[in-house]
């Protein structure tokens, strides 16, 4: 490597220690599994109670190709999506924009935070039969509850993200002529997205928590409903599928979410900064 | 011999409530380069007051101060900590708006900040989200510099402060005093009419601070920058400075006007030689002297 002594080869540090952890992952989750196993198998608990891996895993099977209340697994896991990509694309669409407003413009600051405080207390749930009423129990009504959970998330992160932006680099930007406009898309919201990134996760998992609670009380779709429905069944290994799939699917946004943040924010240097 | 000459090349004024014409006049007869009629200055600070109101009261950071920067001049202005030099160069940048009094460019009022007065500063501010390109390129982008200009400008700037190698760098893989150079190509790559530079050594390390201190040096005999410099070190100041300003301590106040001829026999020399040299030991002396009434004083 012919790189300068002071600047560390970029990409070494964070790659080698990527095996690493998925190999100690994947153990753990290994470990649940074999343990879940051996005592379904002790006889201890009913099988109808716990069932084992195995039962879940061919119900799971089972479930991606046949009809189960209205649909098969994958249908219930895109209704859930459909969902909540509409009710989290509209928080963030909305909340983000809100959030550096109020940090960036002062004077809103009187005129917006006390509503948005005190509708923030407001849970989610506590919307459904309001929303039911308005929009009976359709995608509106699931995508408003993910709405509601994600909005509070986006705004205050954002807030916080641009308020915390050293003041010194909004004068180094005027002296050098930028304009107000410039030096928000340039340099506040930049140095923001750290903020904002870790806002928009978190709005992720509320909104898909929120959703999945929803659909246990209203719809006739989703994995929500698929466990709802295990219940009145009487199925133990269709909750589970159920309660799998949430989980996985959930991890897996969040874990989607991170490789975006890493590629669009290339300067905050994750690895390296944990090495050190 | 010698010693009576020199003292007597030492030109101070006390430059207290001085109106503005005859103090521009003052201005001109210190002046080694042209004895004409004072011409306009490139900068001028005309009764420039600053008061922050805070919860305990009005408090007076700088009280009406009076300075004028000639065209290619380096004035150097140093005080005890605290006496309002920080809040000058704001108010000089644009940053922050006097109280009182008026900043001129060419005798017109300067306006807000922009790119006809870049700054240096103590913390670097470098943008985070930008490469040392990107860092360096910023005043020519947001003015919408054609890009094969703007990549030819910044080429320049690289080359002239030593960073090419660094040039795809993040700012928080370089040192405190690569930072500083970038920040210093950054003013320097909008081509800016004046230079402020408001203790741009002080949060780096002797060593760097004495390699930079000469660099600017250098910068100085190649480009005829007018530069306005705020400093805590009285060495820096006798070293760099065409005119050495002492404030006093707080209000701060313009107390002396001290020109340091170019002629200097230590002009040319690397700092740590140049002050072991008599005549710049006497400058040093002096303007301590009066920095120590400043800070008894309080």
């Amino acid at each position: 490597m012919s790189a300068s002594p002071p600047l560390a080869p970029p990409s070494a540090r964070p790659r080698a220690a990527v095996p690493a952890a998925l190999i100690v992952g994947a153990a753990s989750i290994a470990t649940l599994v074999v343990a879940w196993q051996v005592v379904a198998m002790a006889g201890i608990v009913p099988a109808r109670v716990l069932p084992t891996p195995l039962d879940v895993a061919l119900r799971f099977a089972t479930l991606a190709v046949e009809t189960f209340s209205g649909s098969t697994l994958e249908g219930h896991a895109l209704a859930s999506l459909t969902r909540w990509v509409i009710g989290a694309a509209c928080a963030i669409a909305l909340g983000i924009p809100l959030g550096v407003a109020l940090a960036w413009l002062p004077p809103l600051r009187p005129v917006i935070a006390p509503a948005f405080e005190l509708l923030r207390f407001i849970p989610p749930f506590a919307w459904v039969p309001i929303a039911v009423l308005w929009f009976g129990a359709s995608t509106t009504t699931q995508a408003l509850i993910v709405f509601i959970a994600a909005f509070p998330a986006c705004v205050i992160n954002a807030h916080l993200g641009v308020s915390l932006v050293d003041p010194i680099l909004p004068r180094a930007a005027a002296m050098l002529g930028a304009g107000g406009v410039a030096t928000l898309r340039r340099v506040v919201l930049p140095v923001a997205a750290p903020s904002i990134f870790t806002g928009v996760r978190i709005a992720f998992s509320n909104g898909w928590m929120a959703l999945v609670g929803a659909e246990l009380v209203v719809g006739k779709q989703g994995l929500g409903f698929l466990i709802s429905q295990g219940q009145i069944n009487d199925s133990v290994t269709t909750i589970m599928v159920g309660m799998i799939a949430i989980g996985a699917l959930g991890a897996l946004i969040d874990f989607g979410f991170q490789r975006v943040e890493r590629a669009w924010l290339p300067w905050l240097a994750f690895g390296a900064k944990r090495a050190s | 011999m010698a010693r009576v000459r020199r003292e007597a090349r030492i030109v101070t004024r006390d430059a207290a409530p001085t109106p503005h014409i005859a103090h521009s006049a003052a201005v001109g007869a210190v002046s080694p380069r042209d004895a004409s009629p004072a011409p306009v200055p490139k900068l001028e600070l005309r009764g420039i007051a600053k008061t922050f109101r805070t919860d305990h009261g009005d408090v007076e950071a700088l009280a009406p101060c009076d300075l004028a920067v000639r065209e290619g001049e380096l004035v150097m202005v140093v005080g005890p900590s605290g006496c309002g030099k920080s809040t000058l160069m704001s108010i000089a940048a644009g940053l922050e708006a006097p109280t009182s009094g008026e900043v001129r460019v060419d005798g017109r009022p300067a306006g807000p900040a922009g790119p006809q007065r870049t700054v240096v500063f103590q913390r670097f501010a470098l943008f985070p989200s930008e490469t040392v390109e990107g860092n360096i390129a910023f005043g020519l982008t947001v003015a919408g510099v054609a890009r094969a200009e703007r990549e030819a400008r910044v080429a320049e700037q690289l080359e002239l402060m030593g960073l090419a190698r660094f040039r795809r760098a993040w700012p928080h893989e370089l040192s405190g005093g690569m930072q500083q150079r970038v920040a210093i190509a950054r003013a320097l790559a909008v081509r800016p009419e004046i230079l402020l530079m408001d203790e741009p050594f002080g949060a780096l390390d002797a060593q760097t601070r004495t390699v930079l201190q000469g660099e600017i040096s250098r910068l100085r005999r190649v480009m005829n920058y007018t530069v306005l410099f705020i400093t805590h070190s009285v060495e820096e100041a006798v070293y760099l400075g065409d005119r050495v300003v002492v404030m006093s301590s707080r209000p701060g106040r313009i107390r002396r006007d001290i020109a340091i001829p170019h002629d200097e026999p230590w002009r040319g020399l690397e700092i740590e030689d140049a002050s072991m040299r008599e005549e710049f030991i006497r400058y040093k002396r002096e303007i301590w002297e009066l920095i120590r009434t400043e800070i008894v004083r309080e």
